[in-house]
């Protein structure tokens, strides 16, 4: 049996109790898949697994608080479901994990730029299959074969675990941990070696277009203030509504500082933008620092507190006595 | 009706130049992987191709804007308070060039709303009369192009002064309006007489490619008949994540916040682009809020295009077909798969 | 040349006298700045104004003062937000501003020789107010008219510097309750449905006409159909959060009707055809 037909199988025993499982279907063309809500043998029956299930689907159980559901996850969206149990921002009684290896998924946006180089582009796409290795794309008549390593997200070439860190139902056998990609990092890398004021350059640069949507905020499993964020309050009033970088910016940066330590890095922040804004390299860089500074990694194991979430007199790394 | 023109690829700079040299021009072009309608820099060539990532709303409907400045004060020996209030609703000329038909008929939409007979709004008023479309008709459709659903098409004139159609080596040149015409006036644009018929083929192959619209004429009735009907809600907003993606990109999607953003003595009172998705759009001081969860937010949203405003408006849907919700949604909800799945329900 | 009409822009007025009406109401009097203004100011019973704080912003209230007393525009503001808790904090000599007429008002002349029932409860008596003394001051086009007005406690109840005059005027029949006894409180005590079941009034040739909190408005309506009052003689009129005041900006809208333009004022029968999103 396929993981895809397993996982099925195993969703379809486990749903009459619960309210509902969430997964992915395909979506409106052959490029997008969708998250599925299934709460019907028949609604499972369109689930999908594959290079297309993009979103992270731990974004929607803090909305379902209080109700019994399942959750079907990648290894990255699992880091997702850990560290909200390790806030307590979910209860492990209410949550199922469904779980298979993962062999990476795209990014819509170098698809995107692959299509536009072959002469095309992605709102013509009509088929698309992809064997783990290859995803091949058609589109207004011309089929582009394109190399996983080229198109897959950023975070699946650094990826550490694509397996679920947590599942209650893991099907079929696990996927090999790939070798990290030297351009993984490239966001990072170029900032690094840019000067600060090139730096303030270029968010300025970037952050001209944001829309203040808050797609980057919404998709972020991490961020659950949302409908009391103070990016729209008025008690207390931090951010005017002004359409100005200096406003924009300033929430990126309220964003990325509360997610230190709490980020896995499973960059829907950066995916959900529809203006194509490269916010996640602020989140990594914060989690670089806490990586440095408290060797720690959110998301990982549902038993260890975050190291902003807790106190200690003298931190191994922080010497504030030498200062 | 004034005579046809046509303009060559090679002298669309020199066009674009004398336009811009007179009022702002502004231009999609590409940014970090996004297509936005910036002021035409002659170094950066626009990108004509595709449909931009942004529609060119901000033109007339900038995401904020200055209702009028505020200053307190004080004045005489017994230190009496004043306070003083300062509006702008002057808006500068401009020429948007290279929107789709559909990001140009958007403002059809807002036109019956903010120039209403009994609160004709002056800051609209100015930007809409300052502003002058020069649309360039689609040669392509994509996955998410429904525009002939909502009474629209590929090649579409409301809402726009020229019509430029893409033919052989350039495109043909269009007025559809009395303020596009005096545009016509540039050197650049030759006699197009002779591309007449080829344009006339392009517009006919486009609107063939988008195929049979499905009838939802019944989209009023259907979706108020869905009012109550909550599950039906939950499980189209199910994946929903009530961001603003979908209304902030949408070229009808006209509803706004006021908020009063200063400090001390003087400030400004602000419009700004606000979304019916948001938890607080609706929020009472009180901490009721009558669109509770994004399923009452989504009915709205959906209901307000194809069934409330309709119903006030002749009929008119408040939707141009972009797509743009459906293509920047970060989980692709289909406001078309809604509309149907109401529709659909409503035979049942 | 002259600019255009710009809805948006507030008038600034001073505030002339505040009142503590209980706890966490206070009434405003204002007059604008501008004479020629206030002079030519024309409104109906019912209708609302945004009152802004610039600086903090603009939030919407009935004009409980009537059209036939225009020394002043009073406005009285329940301290909730943003917006009410900095109104709370100015004094006479203050500068507000203020957007108004907006909506539309009662159907005065519909109501012209009618009898008429007010139901008024907490701060939901500010807009009976306006119609209500309106009518005192054209007491001859109107039928019997009576009123009904509760409060949680005594303590709770605004305008109470006019309640001795409202119960002691022999041309309208004035009932006031609260919701439990209280020390020194010499009129009705029990919640204000079951006080109008027992005033019982006639629905022919009746207006009942009704505003408060939700869950006292729902009972309200169900005595008023048990007094067999027809949907059309109800009136009541409906709060939701605001922004522009002139329908466009999207927030007060149940369906196709603003409630900023085509109310507040909404008979029982117009409500029941509207979707339900209150």
């Amino acid at each position: 049996m396929s993981r895809l037909e397993e996982l099925k199988t195993r969703i379809k025993e486990a749903l009459p109790g619960l309210e509902c499982v969430i997964g992915w279907q395909k979506g409106y063309d052959a490029l997008h898949n969708t998250p599925l809500f299934m709460r019907s043998a028949e609604d499972v029956d369109k689930l999908e697994w594959g290079a297309l299930n993009v979103h992270n689907p731990a974004v929607y159980l803090p909305t379902m608080a209080g109700k019994k559901v399942g959750v079907v996850v990648k290894g990255c969206d699992s880091r997702s479901v850990v560290e909200l149990l390790q806030e307590n921002l979910i209860n492990r009684d209410n949550i199922v994990i469904f779980a298979a290896g993962c062999d990476g998924v795209v990014d819509l946006t170098k698809v995107k730029a692959k299509l536009a180089a072959a002469g095309t582009g992605a709102g013509v796409v009509t088929a698309v299959s992809a064997d783990g290795k290859t995803v091949s794309v058609t589109a207004g008549g011309k089929t582009v074969a394109m190399p996983m390593a080229e198109v897959a997200a950023d975070k699946c070439l650094r990826c550490q675990y694509p397996n679920a860190v947590l599942a209650d139902t893991f099907v079929g056998t696990p996927a090999p941990q790939p070798t990290p990609v030297p351009s993984a990092n490239a966001d990072l890398d170029a900032l690094d070696a840019m000067s600060v004021p090139d730096r303030m350059a270029f968010w300025r640069y970037h952050m001209d277009r944001c829309i203040r949507c808050y797609a980057c905020r919404n998709a972020c499993p991490m961020c659950v203030c949302r409908d009391h964020c103070i990016a729209q309050s008025r008690e207390p009033h931090w951010l005017s509504q002004d359409d100005s970088v200096t406003e924009k910016l300033m929430f990126q940066v309220v964003h990325a500082m509360h997610l230190a330590g709490r980020c896995t890095e499973c960059g829907e922040c950066q995916r959900a933008c529809p203006m194509d804004i490269p916010v996640l390299a602020l989140k990594k860089h914060l989690n670089r620092t806490i990586h440095d500074l408290f060797d720690y990694q959110a998301g990982v194991d549902a038993a260890a507190i975050p190291p902003l979430l807790q106190f200690k007199t003298e931190e191994v790394n922080i010497k504030e006595r030498s200062w | 009706m004034a005579a046809v023109k046509y303009i060559s690829r090679e002298k669309l700079p020199e066009w674009l130049k004398a336009l811009a040299a007179e009022r702002r021009l502004l231009v999609p072009v590409e940014e970090g992987g996004a297509v936005v309608f910036r002021a035409y820099d002659p170094a950066k060539a626009p990108v004509f191709g595709s449909d931009a990532t942004a529609p060119p709303k901000g033109s007339v409907f900038p995401a904020s804007k200055e209702l009028f400045s505020y200053t307190y004060g004080k004045e005489g020996e017994d230190a009496k308070p004043t306070l003083t209030l300062d509006p702008k609703t002057t808006a500068e000329p401009t020429v948007v060039f290279g929107s789709k038909p559909c990001g140009a008929r958007g403002f059809l939409i807002f036109d019956r709303v903010y120039m209403g007979k009994k609160f004709p709004d002056p800051y609209y008023i100015a930007a809409r009369e300052a502003t002058v479309f020069v649309t360039m008709a689609c040669d392509t459709v994509e996955n998410t192009c429904f525009c002939h659903w909502v009474g629209s098409g590929p090649a579409d004139p409301a809402g726009s002064d020229l019509l430029l159609t893409p033919v052989a080596g350039g495109w043909l040149v269009e007025a559809v309006s009395a303020k596009g015409e005096p545009l016509l006036a540039s050197p650049a644009l030759t006699d197009g007489a002779a591309k007449a018929a080829e344009a006339e083929e392009v517009k006919a192959k486009t609107r063939a490619a988008l195929g049979e619209a499905p009838d939802i004429s019944t989209s009023k009735e259907a979706l108020l008949a869905r009012f109550d009907d909550m599950d039906f809600w939950r499980d189209q907003s199910d994946k929903c994540i009530s961001c603003g993606a979908c209304t902030y990109l949408c070229p009808t999607c006209y509803c706004f916040s006021i908020t009063d953003e200063g400090s001390g003595m003087s400030g400004k009172r602000l419009r700004s682009w606000d979304a019916c998705m948001h938890f607080q759009f609706t929020l009472e001081a009180s901490g009721h809020n009558p669109r509770p969860t994004k399923a009452h937010r989504l009915k709205n949203r959906v209901g307000h295009k194809f069934s409330y405003y309709p119903t006030l408006h002749d009929g008119l849907i408040a939707c141009c077909g972009c797509g743009r919700c459906v293509k920047s949604c970060p989980v692709s909800v289909d406001i078309r798969e809604i509309v149907q799945n109401a529709v659909a329900k409503a035979k049942a | 040349m002259s600019e255009p009409f710009n809805p948006y822009l507030p008038e600034v007025a001073t505030i002339l006298e505040t009142v503590q009406e209980t706890h966490n109401i206070m009434t405003f009097r204002v007059r604008f700045d501008d004479e020629a203004k206030m002079a030519a100011f024309k409104f109906g019973p019912g209708q609302v104004g945004q009152l802004s704080a610039a600086g903090i912003g603009e939030a919407t209230f009935v004009i409980n003062s009537p059209p036939t007393r225009m020394d002043y525009l009073q406005f009285s503001v329940m301290r909730t937000g943003e917006v009410t808790a900095k109104l709370h904090n100015l004094v006479a000599g203050d500068k507000v501003g203020v957007r108004a007429p907006l909506g539309k008002p009662f159907p005065v002349e519909d109501l012209k020789g009618k009898d008429i029932v007010f139901v008024g409860g907490g701060i939901g008596m500010a807009p009976l107010r306006t119609l209500f003394l309106y009518m005192l001051d054209n007491r001859a086009d109107f039928g019997k008219i009576r009123l009904l007005y509760g409060a949680r406690s005594p303590l709770d109840m605004a305008f109470s510097a006019e309640l001795p005059e409202w119960t002691s005027r022999t041309d309208i029949e004035t009932t006031l309750t609260i919701d439990r006894e209280a020390d020194g409180w010499e009129h009705k005590v029990g919640l204000i449905p079951n006080v109008l079941l027992e005033m019982a009034p006639k629905a022919e040739n009746c207006v009942a006409i009704t505003c408060g909190p939700p869950i006292m408005i729902k009972f309200t309506l169900e005595a008023l159909k048990k007094l067999e009052f027809p949907d059309e003689q109800i009136l009541t009129t409906l709060e939701k959060r605001m922004k522009c005041g002139i329908g466009i900006c999207g927030r007060c809208n149940i369906g196709s009707s603003y409630v900023c333009v085509d109310g507040p004022v909404y008979t029982y029968a117009q409500l029941k055809a509207l979707p339900n999103e209150l």
